[in-house]
């Protein structure tokens, strides 16, 4: 009774179907051909994203490979916002071993963790002192791993103090000279404005939180070569808590906004131009994106967290690694040098609001009329004094676990910083869940 | 059944019903609201109206974002990746489905309970504790982030469902008709075409689009076993960015909802029943 | 094939007929075979593979430290207050999501059942939200309730009369955020709660109900003596179904919340483990806890409540 029924023919092309599928794929991915060398630069949102025109990392991109005079193109890929994202889009195509990845701009956090495990190419030694020449300490230091360069310093971040000088004008504070977190809340109360911070569960918060503790003289990791048995944490010292106390009360007073515990970046700056924004600790690209009067606002070095002792900025930004498996490691690293060459520093600088890695780029015209009164000179200093987050592999689980603990902000007491450090180091000597 | 019901429980009805369709509808309508919001009007409440619902001003901004614009590279690539791997995964397994529930319905054979039982638990099967194993073979054979890559786990989520749902259509099918045809004088081919095929093909249909649904709601496996070159929509969505690092993807991302969600309503509007009596005969059998 | 046979003969021997069983049975694999095993390989492996990566400590970024550990990942997840702690989340999404779903997808069930105008136009639209994509439903209802993008807010203060906070952060803590989660999960399973209730109300037998309402029965009455005990089956395959669904959630708290404020739930924690930490082998044993979790639930409904799910496919 089943006669003609065509079962067999069909099963079989349901199986080619498959085959087909499989082999349209195999197709897909085979872009090998003559002509100039196809790079991709998986590059983290700034302010044109993938749009070349717009003075972001796609427009070096697209410059870097017409003056290239044919030997390479870049096109850019773009990361998620979070650097946490970014990490893990990272980390997967790195782990899955591909050979695509020729530049990526990775986030100085997690530059250590990657390159400990070798997934970056190293940089030419021949190169090294180009890509050197010129920096800011910090971010020279940040793209170290065992004392070798690993990474291309691109750009050097830091956060400064910004203000609305009508609000600070009625609170009748001085931020001519550095002000304390406590001489900042009070004020922000007294004129009913508010401190944009970034206190959602993300890298953010970690950036704040090791600001604090690092301008009270602490660490949170005291030495970040340890492997993860023998690492040392300082947050259960005088410092952590001061931090966490900092903590506290910017949330118990409210001045942080109704949504402290998610606000990263952009909900900070969106607080601060609102009509209740006052102050805000944020990157510099915050000035080129108000989107309010510029004129009423001004910037300060990061406030410091107890009196008396200077603030420890925090350092960020971006370094430009090149992938292990990539087919061309030697010409995406001449990529990276024209990149981050001078006139492209000061051209990504103005663009993008985000500060240079050459020092040489803050004292072009260009760069002083985009951060004008005294704001380019301001950065400089304060990449000076900035601290980088713990150069640790493990800062990954460090950080994830330093916002749990410090989640949401409402929450943290004096005994925060202990609770935390137990619970990292259970963490990382696997005891403990994240 | 409505013949029975007086007009004022009809009336008290309807008006029971009014309520049901609007929570139904105020969260389409408020993608589509915010969809039409430009960057302005998303961050303050007075450029729109209805309590910071419907803009005051409607703009396709975010729509050029997602076709033309910035987001476009993420997009457009992520809405070709979902229509591929779901009408492939969806193919695949409603041809090989159409196999299985056809031999369980019609044949007497051992192992119709195990075949059944086993669809049952690999459905059950929480699909996240599939992504790490998949991930580690994927990137050792180099699956990952490929169209395959996706369209196998896939088969994961639809074919269990496909062969559920069409072993019960396929019980509902008078079989004898076959042969009452093939008495009749019909060739046994004749017979398949002309009266087998149209009452298992409304069958086969319905289940194609629920199984297309499933795939495409996936977000789970797209966002872990892929990158850039296989990602599909929901989990692009989780990965958009607005037009620059300084606006939040807020209206790209509901630009792109409202896009995702067009296909399905007109397979909602168009086969309304059918898809009824797919859901619910896979699980309800009288 | 083998089959020819059964349609030469119209007599009928014992033999012939277990010729043709056998015929049938050899038929029966070589139709249904393939899709039983593609569907085998494409989950048993996994499965497999997962068992046996849980018992290393085994990180990503760190092959050369893979470390053979037995079942030690799973005491260690099993003694962890965040283990329990999603457990505990992830249970009570499931029981309040179901709650609500059973009520409210009864009444919408009862609804569609007998309502006239707008018939069609109601199970349209109610089938709407369950062909929405997850995670454009968690967006949705995100964004509708942040304080900066969302109406939740303006509404709730209009209707307060100006009492109701215009800045309440609904993601600021544990239970307003699994409220927005379970209301994105509500809207958008509730309808096929009602359709597979719906089903079931069809089952019940129409003049049972008229004998109770000739009888004096109250509405209430009717519905509990009657309505529920004839439609127990659909109901109970109803409920299995939404709960083994609930435990797995995953999409809408990973849009909403990312897991913040102890929002996180089993499967988000897999996924941190596995996706975000790389710790393949910790992350490997909670996936292998949540499918005995899940499994264990069945065979609660299975054995417990009686549900007979393959019941209506056999012997017709």
């Amino acid at each position: 009774m089943h006669r003609g029924f065509r079962r067999r023919r069909t099963a079989v092309a349901a199986v080619g179907a498959v085959l087909a599928a499989t082999a349209l794929a195999a197709c897909g991915s085979s872009d090998e051909s003559s002509g100039p060398a196809r790079l991709t630069w998986y590059i983290n949102p700034d302010v044109g994203n993938a749009d070349p025109t717009k003075g972001g990392q796609a427009q070096l991109a697209k410059e870097c490979s017409d003056a290239s005079g044919g030997k390479y193109t870049i096109s850019v890929q773009l990361l998620p916002t979070s650097a946490s994202d970014q990490r893990i889009q990272l980390l997967r195509r790195l782990a899955a071993s591909e050979s695509g990845m020729d530049l990526m701009s990775v986030d100085p956090a997690f530059v250590t963790e990657f390159a400990a495990a070798g997934y970056f190419a190293p940089v030419p030694t021949s190169m090294v002192d180009e890509f050197t020449a010129d920096r800011v300490q910090s971010a020279i230091d940040a793209s170290k791993y065992q004392g070798k360069l690993i990474a291309v310093p691109f750009w050097a971040n830091t956060q400064l103090l910004w203000y609305k000088k009508s609000v600070a004008e009625k609170a009748g504070i001085d931020l001519g000279e550095p002000v304390t977190w406590d001489q900042l809340i009070a004020a922000a109360r007294k004129t009913n404005t508010s401190i944009g911070v970034q206190s959602a569960l993300y890298e953010g918060y970690s950036v704040w939180i090791n600001a604090l503790v690092a301008g009270a003289g602490g660490k949170i990791v005291e030495n970040p070569d340890a492997t993860y048995e023998n690492i040392k944490l300082g947050l259960d010292s005088d410092a952590g808590r001061e931090a966490a106390a900092i903590i506290a009360k910017v949330s118990s007073t409210g001045v942080g906004g109704p949504a402290m515990g998610t606000s990263q970046e952009t909900q900070s700056l969106d607080l601060f131009t609102s009509p209740k924004g006052g102050f805000l600790v944020n990157w510099p690209y915050t000035y080129a994106a108000y989107t309010g009067d510029k004129s009423d606002v001004g910037a300060a070095i990061y406030p410091r967290t107890v009196e008396g002792k200077d603030s420890a900025p925090p350092f960020g930004g971006i370094e430009i690694a090149v992938g292990k498996y990539s087919k061309h490691v030697s010409l995406s690293y001449q990529a990276a040098a024209c990149i981050t060459d001078e006139q492209h520093q000061a051209a990504y600088m103005v663009a993008s609001g985000n500060p240079a890695s050459r020092k040489a780029a803050y004292d072009t015209d260009a760069v002083k009329k985009a951060f004008p009164g005294g704001i380019a000179a301001l950065i400089r200093t304060s990449l000076d004094d900035a601290v980088p987050r713990p150069l640790s592999p493990y800062w990954g689980d460090i950080s994830t676990a330093l916002q749990q603990k410090f989640s949401p902000p409402g929450a943290v007491t004096e005994q925060t910083p202990a609770k935390a450090q137990q619970f990292i180091l259970d963490v990382l000597k696997g005891k403990r869940l994240l | 059944m409505e013949t029975n019901v007086s007009d004022k429980v009809k009336t008290w009805l309807g008006v029971a019903s009014i309520p049901i369709m609007v929570w139904t509808a105020i969260p389409l309508l408020w993608i589509l609201a915010t969809s039409l919001k430009s960057t302005a009007a998303l961050a303050d409440s007075t450029q729109n109206i209805l309590g910071n619902f419907w803009p005051k001003h409607m703009t396709l901004d975010n729509y050029r974002l997602i076709f033309t614009g910035g987001a476009s590279d993420l997009f457009v690539p992520a809405l070709w990746h979902s229509i591929v791997v779901c009408l492939v995964s969806t193919v695949i397994s409603v041809i090989l489905a159409t196999f299985c529930a056809y031999a369980i319905a019609r044949l007497d054979f051992p192992g119709k309970g195990v075949i059944l039982t086993t669809a049952l638990a690999v459905s059950f099967f929480p699909v996240i504790a599939m992504v790490t194993p998949l991930f580690n073979l994927w990137r050792q054979i180099g699956l990952f982030d490929t169209l395959p890559g996706l369209i196998i786990p896939y088969l994961a989520l639809t074919l269990p469902l496909s062969i559920w749902t069409l072993s019960a259509f396929f019980q509902q099918i008078p079989w004898e008709m076959e042969q009452a045809a093939q008495v009749d004088g019909a060739t046994s081919w004749q017979a398949f075409r002309k009266v087998i095929a149209p009452l298992a093909a409304p069958g086969v249909f319905t289940t194609a689009i629920i199984a297309f649904f499933t795939a495409w709601n996936d977000f789970v496996f797209s966002s872990n076993l892929t990158s850039e070159n296989a990602r599909t929509v929901p989990a692009a969505l989780a990965y958009f960015t607005g037009a620059s690092q300084f606006e939040q993807p807020t209206g790209a991302i509901c630009a792109a909802a409202v896009i995702v969600t067009i296909p399905v309503v007109i397979l909602v509007l168009l086969f309304q029943r059918r898809i009824v009596s797919g859901l619910t005969s896979g699980a309800v059998k009288g | 094939m083998t089959t020819d046979s059964a349609a030469t003969g119209t007599t009928r021997t014992k033999a012939r007929l277990s010729d043709r069983a056998r015929g049938e049975r050899a038929l029966g694999w070589r139709l249904a075979g393939p899709a039983f095993v593609i569907m085998l390989l494409v989950t048993l492996y996994p499965i497999a593979y997962a068992v046996y990566l849980s018992l290393f400590n085994y990180r990503l970024t760190d092959p050369a430290g893979r470390k053979f550990v037995f079942l030690r990942n799973y005491l260690t997840a099993l003694t962890d207050p965040l283990f329990w702690q999603t457990f505990t989340t992830t249970f009570i999404i499931v029981v309040v999501t179901l709650v609500f779903e059973l009520v409210l997808g009864m009444a919408i069930a009862m609804v569609m059942n007998k309502v006239v105008w707008p018939r069609k136009t109601l199970r349209t639209i109610v089938l709407i939200p369950y062909s929405i994509i997850t995670v454009v439903s968690g967006f949705a209802w995100l964004f509708a309730a942040q304080v900066s993008t969302g109406f939740f807010n303006h509404w709730l203060h209009v209707f307060t009369f100006g009492a109701w906070n215009l800045e309440y952060d609904w993601f600021g803590g544990r239970w307003s955020s699994l409220t927005i989660i379970c209301l994105s999960e509500i809207w958008k399973t509730t309808p096929f709660m009602s359709l597979l209730l719906l089903a079931g109300l069809a089952q019940v037998d129409s003049s049972m109900e008229e004998a109770a309402k000739v009888d004096g029965a109250t509405w209430w009455q009717r519905f509990y003596k009657v309505i529920l005990p004839n439609m127990k089956a659909a109901l109970m395959v109803a409920v299995l179904f939404r709960t083994l669904d609930a435990v797995r959630i995953y999409d809408n708290p990973y849009i909403m919340t990312g897991g913040a404020n102890k929002t996180m739930t089993l499967s988000m924690l897999v996924a941190n483990e596995t996706i975000n930490r790389v710790e393949i082998g910790m992350g490997s044993a909670l996936a292998v806890i949540l499918f005995i979790i899940v499994l264990i639930i069945a065979f609660i409904f299975v054995r417990g409540f009686k549900v007979d799910l393959t019941g209506g496919t056999r012997g017709r």
